[in-house]
């Protein structure tokens, strides 16, 4: 979860190889942990770019070249999915920043039972996505559901919340965060709770009010925290899969398709060759965007 | 008036969170003890009557006992996948924070690949099948400790940092060998991040939907996960059972979080925030 | 038995070199100290002779094994870490007892040595306590209790007594000399504080850069400096220096002298020097004593009365800041001008090259 630059950082600062490290911490013991990463996810990695270039079925594999990823910008279903993932982890992971922080700043001040608040707001993290899936469709039911009875009492007509096509994508991106935003919380918390003491008093001197503290101490100094919220919920709203398919299976229709959906659907078909590209897109989308940010706060915390 | 200013907003806060985080989870319990008629107004409402034992021996009944199957098969994968999981990263976060070489930055890489890359799917298919471990327990294992080890790795490296060198030294003028170095004197180090990457990793691999999924498929070796995705269309009218099953599932992860919470919650701040 | 030697030992971290051909022999029993200032390479040497650095050229004996090549734990050594290294999962009879344990030695064999090592240190009734429930000082018993059992034939001890406070470190100090008394074994300890090489020793290595300064008898590190560097590195406070010019020279002294300095004879036989050399005179503050027609004229800066004795921090007109240590109580104001005398024989001369010109040959 560290992201990036927990070597670089950790790292014994010793110029070069000696003999004696490696007779001390000699290279055999890594192989077994390799062998299982190696042959389970990087090979399988490397072969889903020459499957990705294949028409590939049960029954036979044949050469394409770049069809399947011409197929994903053409096909307004597949090109939909794209742009789906990408709205996806834009709005969770910005919920997620920003919901995250409110918490984590409510949570950290003296407050009546923090302890109990604090395991409510994680709990979530923990149980089932697919309990979570089936216990939100429920409850977002377009006539039934608590949600929109409740709307309905204070007289407001609630939304189809799962059945709308413009709706469904942003109703599942809602219940992500509910289920995320504990996790981004327990980070920020870990990153205030680590600021010291003595510049909120030296702020308190100095006159500054609650909202200036925290808009001049806690957001400055709680960065690391939320670069890793950032990074963290970004790529997570990119690969989510579990959430989509328990809520709405990619529907109303294709509306809310994303990447991992699509992959997965293209798999039940037996379209494999389809199914890898759109593996590989995911992969490059990620790689386009998420370590580029990556490294881009990485830097910003290294040079503050 | 100042009362109102002062602490209006946290209450407000504070009343908000509790409706949105806790409402669903007495919904769920709710619903799990109804009738099948009340629960299928799928309202929030207090159960009529309480049908707890009646719900719960349907749902282990049905479709012969899939339940307690999908639960053994998940405690297997699970206990086994975070046993090897804790081992094997233990081991590459040790060697890889004491020894630095050309090749680190290259295996730096790697562990942040398998941190945020998609597994490719189709092609892990493939090979496995061609070695004959598609579709079976030990498959799946091995499936989740590839995919989590990266994060464990870290974990283990950011910890074993804190461990002075010169405990090392001192195992080596005793006569420690690399082995007996890691197990006898490292090792028994590792017990509070240890246990976070039990519990974090417990809590994962349990509730994976996604891998089941795919490298798993069939009735006889179904996890809880899939087990509770097939019952939504079979329960569709039942949405006593539905809950009741869900209600189930829940409970190692809840079991697990209030006895380590505190690690829990330690664990994955210290794991994030010191990279 | 076994003495310890090495031949122009050598080590480098890549195109640095850190120990540049040291040479050097232990007798057996002896207790060796290895001073000098951080970064002085005090402490590779130590760690090239546990075998925890590797030795880039040269040789070191141990008794009569060459041990370049050896592991650490066939070298006959043992070593105490200044962060004590305990083992912070085992009680002190296990770690007592670890290399035992690893070496697969018999239980009652082991028992028997931590007892034995226990009764040496006092420490029979902490046997069963974690490292974490002791104090300080008996952490750091632990270690040396640690080492103990090994029997090794060399003891290394790297900076023992640096996280102890003041006032412990001197009963350790007492300690780690009755100890060696008692068990006769070679010991090699390195440390920064002169103080702890000079109570110590039967004979210190001055280290700087890499390289012996000069070895020998504390006291006569003391008194005859092989350099500049170790004159001003033994010795608390620091000596005093000022650069002088030669005035004259004879077979058996040489008269120097420079601006805010009088000429002053100091006996020196066998050098050939010229009128005009450039020679750098250094003196110990305690030598130095008022006088009202003493040779060094001073501005008093500042005053330390301690009672027993006064220090007078001086600025000599070039503005070279000297210290004098008079013995009693002495009133001096700040401002006031002074002069300063000092018997010629505590006259020390070193050449351009920094070297002792009545040691030096």
């Amino acid at each position: 979860m560290a992201v990036a630059t927990a070597g670089a950082v950790n790292a014994p600062k010793k110029s070069r190889v000696k003999d004696r490290q490696a007779s001390m911490y000699p290279i055999w013991l890594l192989y077994p942990a390799a062998a299982i990463y190696g042959i389970l996810f990087l090979l399988p990695t490397i072969t889903s770019l020459y499957y990705s270039l294949t028409r590939w079925t049960l029954f036979n594999s044949e050469f394409i070249g770049f069809d399947n990823f011409i197929q994903f910008f053409q096909e307004p279903f597949l090109y939909q999915a794209l742009i789906n993932t990408v709205i996806f982890a834009f709005v969770t992971s910005g919920l997620k920043v920003v919901l995250g922080l409110a918490l984590a700043v409510l949570l950290t001040s003296p407050l009546i039972a923090r302890d109990f608040l604090r395991s409510v707001v994680f709990f979530p993290v923990l149980v089932s996505t697919v309990g979570v899936g089936i216990t939100f469709t429920i409850l977002m039911h377009p006539t039934e559901g608590v949600i929109n009875e409740t709307l309905a009492m204070i007289g407001i007509d609630g939304p189809g919340w799962l059945v709308d096509r413009n709706l469904a994508l942003y109703s599942v991106a809602l219940v992500d965060v509910w289920r995320g935003v504990g996790l981004a919380t327990v980070i920020y918390i870990a990153g205030i709770v680590s600021i010291p003491a003595d510049y909120y008093e030296a702020s308190r001197i100095d006159g500054a009010t609650r909202w200036q503290q925290f808009r001049h101490i806690t957001l400055p100094l709680v960065r690391p925290a939320m670069f890793t919220v950032i990074i963290l919920s970004f790529i997570g709203g990119l690969r989510l899969f579990d959430l989509i398919w328990t809520m709405t299976k990619g529907g109303p229709g294709f509306s809310s398709d994303v990447m991992a959906s699509v992959v997965y659907k293209q798999y039940q078909s037996g379209f494999y060759g389809l199914s890898t590209a759109g593996n590989v897109v995911l992969f490059v989308l990620i790689a386009v965007l998420a370590v580029p940010l990556n490294m881009f706060l990485n830097r910003k915390v290294v040079t503050r | 008036m100042s009362w109102v200013k002062k602490y209006g907003l946290s209450a407000a806060a504070i009343a908000i969170s509790l409706v949105v985080f806790v409402v669903p989870f007495i919904f769920i319990i709710f619903m799990a003890v109804k009738d099948q008629q009340q629960s299928a107004q799928m309202d929030f409402s207090w159960p009529t009557s309480f049908h707890v034992v009646e719900n719960f021996v349907q749902v282990i009944q049905a479709r012969d006992f899939m339940l307690i199957t999908a639960y053994i098969n998940s405690t297997v994968i699970t206990v086994t996948s975070v046993a090897l999981l804790v081992v094997l990263s233990a081991l590459v976060g040790f060697v890889l924070q004491r020894r630095v070489t050309w090749w680190t930055p290259w295996v730096d890489f790697f562990i942040l690949a398998g941190l945020m890359m998609p597994p490719a799917v189709v092609p892990t298919i493939t090979l496995m099948q061609q070695l004959g471990i598609f579709k079976t327990i030990h498959g799946l294992v091995l499936i989740e400790v590839a995919y989590n080890m990266s994060f464990s790795v870290i974990l283990f490296r950011n910890f074993i940092a804190t461990i002075p060198r010169e405990l090392d030294e001192a195992a080596i003028i005793d006569g420690a060998r690399p082995l007996s170095l890691f197990f006898r004197v490292i090792l028994p180090m590792l017990k509070p991040v240890t246990v976070t990457v039990i519990v974090v990793q417990t809590v994962a691999i349990f509730n994976d939907f996604v891998n089941p999924l795919y490298y798993l498929p069939g009735r006889e070796n179904a996890t809880v996960q899939l087990t509770l995705y097939n019952f939504q269309s079979q329960f569709v009218t039942e949405y006593n059972l539905l809950f009741m099953n869900i209600l189930l599932i829940t409970i190692p992860p809840l079991v697990v979080f209030l006895f380590f919470n505190r690690q829990i919650v330690a664990g994955m701040s210290a794991g994030a925030i010191k990279g | 038995m076994s003495g310890l030697k090495m031949k122009d030992l050598r080590k480098s971290f890549g195109a640095v070199d850190v120990i540049k051909g040291v040479d050097l022999e232990i007798e057996h029993g002896e207790f060796v100290v290895f001073v000098g200032p951080s970064g002085c390479g005090k402490s590779t040497l130590l760690r090239m002779t546990a075998g925890l650095e590797d030795i880039t050229s040269g040789e070191l004996w141990i008794g009569d094994q060459l041990c370049n090549d050896v592991e650490p734990r066939d070298r006959g050594i043992a070593m105490v870490f200044q962060s004590y290294a305990l083992y912070p999962h085992m009680t002190v009879a296990e770690n007592f007892g670890f290399s035992l344990t690893l070496a697969r030695a018999p239980k009652e064999e082991r028992e028997r040595k931590v007892m034995d090592a226990a009764k040496i240190l006092q420490m029979e009734h902490l046997l069963d306590r974690k490292p974490s429930q002791l104090s300080g000082g008996q952490r750091q018993r632990v270690a040396i209790g640690r080492a103990i059992v090994r029997q090794p034939e060399v003891f290394l001890f790297d900076e023992p007594l640096s996280n102890l406070d003041a006032a412990l470190r001197v009963d350790m100090r007492m300690e780690l000399s009755k100890l060696h008394q008692q068990l006769g074994a070679t010991m090699i300890y390195v440390t920064h504080d002169q103080i702890e090489a000079m109570t110590l020793a039967d004979r210190i290595v001055v280290l700087n850069g890499g390289e012996v300064q000069q070895q020998g008898a504390p006291i006569d590190l003391y008194n005859s400096p092989a350099n500049l560097f170790v004159a001003g590195f033994i010795g608390s406070p620091k000596m005093n220096f000022t650069k002088v010019k030669v005035r004259s020279a004879d077979a058996t002294s040489v008269v120097v002298g420079s601006d805010e300095l009088v000429d002053v004879m100091v006996p020196l036989s066998g050098r050939k020097l010229n009128v005009g050399d450039e020679l750098t005179l250094g003196i110990r503050p305690h030598v130095l004593t008022t006088d009202s027609i003493g040779a060094l004229k001073g501005t008093v800066d500042l005053v330390e009365r301690l009672g027993n004795e006064t220090i007078v921090n001086f600025r000599l007109a070039t503005g070279a800041q000297w210290l004098a240590v008079l013995s009693g109580d002495i009133v001096l104001k700040q401002g006031e001008a002074v002069n300063f005398a000092a018997e010629s024989k505590d006259i020390l001369l070193f050449g351009a090259d920094g070297r002792n010109l009545a040691t030096a040959s």
